[in-house]
């Protein structure tokens, strides 16, 4: 080794410094033309930042997805498409259509006829935002909304494209977005987990939900989110068994933690302190999650504002007033599933019953978060896996048709947490089959709700198997636009 | 050079001379004729070829120095050669130049800077041109000369170029980095941060005092008012026929569409922007604040500028010890930085049963960092407001539901920058809280809602206090009432042995339930009230409707109650049941646990046992001896779907099982065409038989070839 560095530095003359010089500046001016960021960062910055405390002053602190499991049409909600009734029973153009693919269900029909709504819409609120009338309590709301109606997505099927939004791959080994936040911010209150999930099911036609979907991935298992469910165990295991007392549950932890210390020290293995940290939270949450769950103390306006079914465990309303009080004790992401959503067919019927379910209560969820003064800190997102199509599935009949999936095109909604109000970005073509306008890839999407809780999307690393792991793998961009 | 073409040029360069001075001297009564004007705007093409000619020319004389006068010298001959092309260039290009000078649009100090430097570009070459040939020029006064000649050379480059693309072409793409921060929206004017930045980036390069084309100055609000050469620029009040507008809107291919095409156009939401700020009759010097909110210009503003509340508040006050806060940091109390540079501290405390006052007392370390604290729900009382009150920098203050009094607000009278304060859900009293209100002058925010205070008196309040936004909340006016969700049964099953107390339940408090046994609609007039009293003994359908008052009543809700009086101590089935029906095998049938319409619920596949190619044939054993007089069967029907009730059902029943007896035959109805989806029983009695054994075979419809699925969950024996 010392010779080649003797020799190293005897080759080394005047002439090759220069040139290698000439050719080190000329490389940086190329990088800084392909790479327009290269020297826009500090020094320093490069380095992963420590998880824990956002990266900047965050517009959110916490995060309420009220996921519309099934993908709704977003024809028969929030893209309103006049012309689909002008052509309707036509055969959609090809131009239009293009060359993608389609669903096994559908990619064999003879014929792609456009179908039209079947509820109608109106403008609403300053924003003039159209709204069908199937959804009357969010069309109130307009103002405080922020619609994105050019939402897309690469997956064509539910599981796919579930997993794509919640974790960034459509593959789902990969955390989900909770639980990086979980990661990225750390913990609130220390009595509850920071990543929580909900479920609940419309009478549509439901396709599943699997705890894959909330899965802490390669990130720490105190970032995986934690399930919910209806009646007296809303959190299974944590109750002590009859003639525990609490005294002997506190001794029996000690007596284990000081068990599980020693073989941290033997191991090293960070799970061990991981399931240490858990069962001290599930400590606390034997206290902490009756007061939560408790819905008896909810003043009467209160229960008129979400309906009456906010009072039955399990109901998407009753789901919406949790998760307030979930937020509200600060768990950094309540995620809902409301099942149900995937009209392939009967579409009118079926969406409509749908829309009764989750209406009133998503809107009463902005509205409450609002009265409290926690909308400016919290961000609620309203939206499906991907869209449907223009044209129908199946038989169109005079009142009745179906819509196969499409992930060219979808609508969400997003409220509060520094989003701007009273907005509808993004455009479709009018047939609502393809965006002209201010397309929002789910990365992008990603990208900006890290940011709007106050993290990089491009920082909030986690080191795994020799790479570097994002929530939006190598791409997304801050949708800048919609922000306020 | 041929040295009578050197002669010519010689002469020609005087020629030049003379005929620059005579342009400059009556410049002001020259007209350019239209056949000359194309020679004049050939100006920008030509000019490149004199500075090339003229810098290389000086370059040359440099490097040769005095040798260049030596007769013979080459580079000498070559460079006075190049110095002569230059100057008469040099000379053609002002000429040009000043033809297109008298053009209409160019005007002010570029212009004249440009101008003067060109023409002293010119006589400068001349000038050197004759001087180079003498003995003197040479050393010093040589590269005098050359100097100022590259100088000029670069200065009339620069103003000319300014004159093209406008100031600072060359340094905008950095300043688009540096661009200066939007206004926020609170202190914005109207022309000066929407309609003004719109001209300076679309328009003002060619429409300022320098450039007027169309006579026409776009950089300050006077100019704007008075207009161009076609006239005003619009009619305010009236986009639609304002020259401005027309202009914006011509097709791009139009020779008057502006801008012109080539150059970068107005963006929709510029055009929104011009548009909307015509109609409102182009104010100058309005705030935007002072428009009207729902106006367009208003509304187009939130896009462009600012958010008001973005501002993130500059403290002055030193961090705290970040040991100190770890230490505070608790299982129940979360003190976390606003952000990751700032020092100021944000405190929650939660879990209203491990709320104690020395949570509040151990904060007073970081009295000054905390900026905002959240109490809600927490059992906090006007004691312990005395603890906050010592939170100088507080801002956010949140006691929503917590136990303070009407009279405790007044402690906190020393938190001068308190912003916001929640108390809602508290025993706040208008009085009281409107006397203490004063108190506090950086007050913004200050919720309300659920306390006492009327939605009179929260009105005067904010009439009273109009600085203040007082959070009024959700509060039912009842004028959309709502419909009541249907009754539920707190019954852990609808399966009983012997008796079973009905316990009918609703969610919603105060809600009256009346229920109806016989089948009919219940109603709350003629039906029963439920008054937890009654017990059913048998089969019994309840029909149920929850009333109250301000709510519409809820659809009925049906609950069938079935008596099954003995549980067989073994079942096996003797065919097989359909794979995807399996439910709980044998015992699904006396589990107790009846199905749900509806193939998304889990109650439909795990309660429903089905087959459809072989019979529903079980034995069931009893140990000891039962005496039985009735057996049901309770199953599914889907007419669409094709589940059918069973063709029949026989039961035989005996003591010895290969030696059974037919007990009773039965034969539900069919379903009709359309018939919607329900859940029926077929019970079929007989004398009353003691037995061991109980054999019972179930047989699916077949509508001839089409065998039809059974779906059954649940048996009664009685």
């Amino acid at each position: 080794m010392h010779k080649e560095i003797i020799e190293h530095g005897l080759t080394w003359n005047r002439r090759r410094f220069l040139s290698a010089m000439s050719l080190g500046v000329g490389s940086i001016a190329l990088g800084s033309l392909l790479m327009p960021d290269l020297f826009s960062q500090a020094a320093g910055e490069e380095a992963a930042l420590p998880p824990g405390i956002p990266h900047f002053a965050p517009k959110a602190k916490r995060v309420i997805y009220l996921f519309q499991n099934g993908a709704p049409s977003q024809q028969e909600l929030f893209d309103y498409k006049p012309k689909l009734r002008e052509m309707m029973g036509e055969e959609i153009p090809p131009s239009v259509r293009g060359t993608q693919r389609l669903t096994g269900m559908t990619a064999n029909q003879s014929s792609f006829p456009l179908v039209g709504s079947f509820v109608d819409f109106k403008q609403y609120g300053q924003s003039g935002a159209w709204v069908s009338d199937l959804m009357p309590y969010t069309a109130k709301i307009v103002d405080d909304l922020c619609f994105v109606r050019s939402m897309y997505t690469e997956a064509i099927n539910h599981d796919p494209a579930l997993t794509f939004l919640q974790t960034g791959s459509q593959q789902g080994n990969r955390p989900s977005m909770g639980s990086w936040l979980s990661y990225g911010l750390g913990n609130e209150n220390k009595n509850l987990p920071s990543f929580t999930v909900l479920l609940s099911r419309g009478v549509g036609n439901g396709q599943g939900v699997y705890s894959k979907l909330w899965s802490n991935g390669f990130l720490d298992s105190v970032h995986q989110g934690v399930q919910f469910s209806k009646g007296e165990n809303p959190v299974l295991y944590i109750r002590d068994p009859e003639g525990m007392s609490r005294k002997d549950r506190r001794e029996m932890l000690d007596n284990l933690a000081a068990l599980n210390e020693m073989s941290y020290a033997a191991f090293g293995d960070p799970e061990i302190t991981a399931k240490v940290q858990q069962y001290e939270m599930a400590y606390r949450m034997q206290t902490a999650i009756p007061e939560v769950m408790d819905l008896s103390k909810e003043p009467d306006d209160i229960v008129k504002l979400y309906g009456p079914d906010c009072l039955v465990p399990g109901t998407y309303a009753a789901n919406c007033l949790l998760a307030r009080k979930l937020s509200e004790n600060g768990v950094r992401f309540v995620q809902l599933y409301h099942q149900g959503w995937d009209q392939h067919g009967n579409l009118p019927f079926e969406i409509a019953k749908q829309a009764m379910d989750v209406d009133q209560a998503s809107a009463a969820l902005v509205t409450d978060l609002k009265q409290r003064g926690l909308l400016d800190e919290t961000l609620v997102i309203w939206g499906g896996e991907f869209g449907r199509t223009s044209y129908t599935q199946g038989r169109l009949t005079a009142d009745n048709y179906g819509r196969d999936h499409h992930p060219r095109c979808f609508t969400i909604w997003m409220a509060g947490g520094g989003i701007k109000p009273g907005m509808v970005y993004g455009e479709t073509d009018e047939l609502g089959y393809n965006i002209v306008k201010n397309p929002v890839h789910v990365h992008d999407f990603q990208a900006t709700v890290l940011h709007q809780l106050g993290l990089n999307h491009e920082k909030l690393i986690f080191k795994h198997l020799g790479r570097r792991y994002r929530l939006t793998d190598v791409s997304g961009r801050v949708v800048k636009d919609i922000i306020s | 050079m041929n040295k009578r073409v050197k002669f010519f040029a010689e002469q020609l360069l005087i020629v030049f001379n003379v005929f620059i001075t005579f342009l400059l001297v009556f410049e002001s009564k020259l007209e350019v004729p239209a056949w000359l004007q194309p020679l004049g705007r050939m100006h920008p093409l030509l000019l490149h070829f004199p500075i090339v000619l003229l810098l290389l020319a000086i370059g040359l004389q440099w490097y040769t120095g005095s040798s260049a006068r030596s007769a013979g010298n080459v580079y000498g001959v070559f460079s006075r050669n190049l110095l002569l092309s230059g100057a008469l260039l040099s000379g053609v290009t002002v000429i040009m130049g000043l033809f297109l000078s008298r053009e209409e649009g160019y005007l002010g100090d570029t212009l004249l800077w440009h101008k003067w430097t060109g023409v002293g570009i010119f006589f400068l070459a001349s000038v050197i041109y004759l001087v180079s040939g003498t003995s003197w020029y040479k050393g010093i006064i040589m590269k005098a000369a050359g100097t100022l000649a590259i100088a000029s050379l670069v200065l009339t480059g620069h103003f000319g170029a300014s004159l093209t693309h406008g100031e600072d072409f060359i340094l905008q793409p950095l300043s688009v980095y540096y661009e200066a921060p939007p206004v926020p929206v609170d202190q914005a004017i109207v022309f000066d941060h929407l309609i003004r930045p719109v001209f300076e980036k679309k328009c003002i390069s060619c429409h300022n005092p320098d450039k007027l084309k169309g006579e026409l100055i776009l950089a300050d609000s006077a100019s704007i008012v008075e207009g161009g050469k076609t006239g005003k620029l619009f009619v305010p009040g009236n986009p639609g026929i304002s020259l401005l507008m027309e202009r914006v809107h011509l097709p791009l291919e139009e020779k008057k569409h502006m801008p012109p095409k080539g150059k970068t156009q107005l963006t929709e939401n510029e055009i929104a922007l011009l548009t909307a700020w015509i109609r409102g009759g182009t104010p100058f010097t309005q705030k935007v604040v002072d428009l009207p909110p729902d106006d367009s210009l208003r509304l187009l503003a939130a896009a462009v500028l600012k958010p008001v509340e973005t501002k993130e508040e500059q403290f002055d006050f030193a961090a705290a010890d970040e040991k100190i806060i770890a230490k505070l940091n608790t299982d129940y109390v979360t003190i976390a930085p606003l952000s990751r540079s700032s020092p100021a501290l944000e405190v929650n405390i939660y879990n209203r049963a491990a709320y104690t006052k020395k949570q509040l007392e151990a904060l007073t370390e970081i009295r000054k960092q905390i900026v905002a604290l959240n109490l809600n729900k927490l059992p906090v009382t006007d004691e312990d407001l005395k603890i906050i009150a010592q939170f100088e920098n507080l801002r956010q203050l949140d006691l929503n539901f917590t136990d303070i009094t009407a009279g405790g607000l007044k402690e906190l009278a020393p938190l001068r920058h308190l912003k916001r304060l929640m108390a809602s859900g508290t025993a706040i009293q208008y009085n009281e809280l409107k006397a203490q209100l004063p108190l506090f002058k950086s007050l913004e925010i200050v919720s309300i809602w659920n306390t006492a205070i009327t939605p009179g008196e929260a009105e005067q309040l904010q009439k009273d206090y109009p600085s203040i936004a007082f959070i009024k909340g959700f509060t039912d006016d009842g004028s959309n009432p709502l419909k009541l969700n249907p009754p539920q049964i707190a019954n852990s099953s609808v399966v009983f042995d012997g008796q079973l107390p009905l316990q009918l339940m609703h969610p919603v408090k105060g809600v009256q339930l009346y229920y109806t046994t016989d089948g009919s609609d219940p109603d709350s007039i003629h039906s029963r009230l439920f008054d937890s009293g009654l017990v059913i003994t048998e089969n019994t359908t309840i029909r149920a409707k929850a009333f109250k008052e301000g709510w519409y009543s809820s659809e009925i809700a049906e609950f069938g109650f079935f008596r099954n009086r003995y549980v067989p101590d073994s079942v096996r089935l003797l065919y097989p049941l359909n794979s995807v029906h399996q439910a709980e095998d044998a015992h699904t049938f006396f589990n107790t646990k009846l199905g749900v319409i509806g193939a998304n619920n889990p109650a439909w596949a795990n309660y429903f046992a089905g087959v459809r190619h072989n019979d529903l044939a079980l034995v069931s054993e009893f140990k000891q001896p039962v005496t039985l007089y009735s057996v049901g069967l309770h199953y599914m029907v889907e007419e669409a779907t094709g589940i059918y009730p069973p063709a029949w059902v026989e039961v035989w029943g005996g003591e010895n099982e290969h030696r059974l007896k037919l007990l009773v035959k039965m034969k539900p109805p069919l379903p009709a065409r359309g018939d919607t989806p329900s859940l029926k029983l077929v019970e079929g009695s007989f004398t009353p038989q003691t037995l061991s054994y109980l054999k019972i075979i179930a047989r699916p419809y077949a509508d001839g070839e089409h065998k039809k699925l059974l779906l059954v969950d649940e048996m009664f024996l009685n």
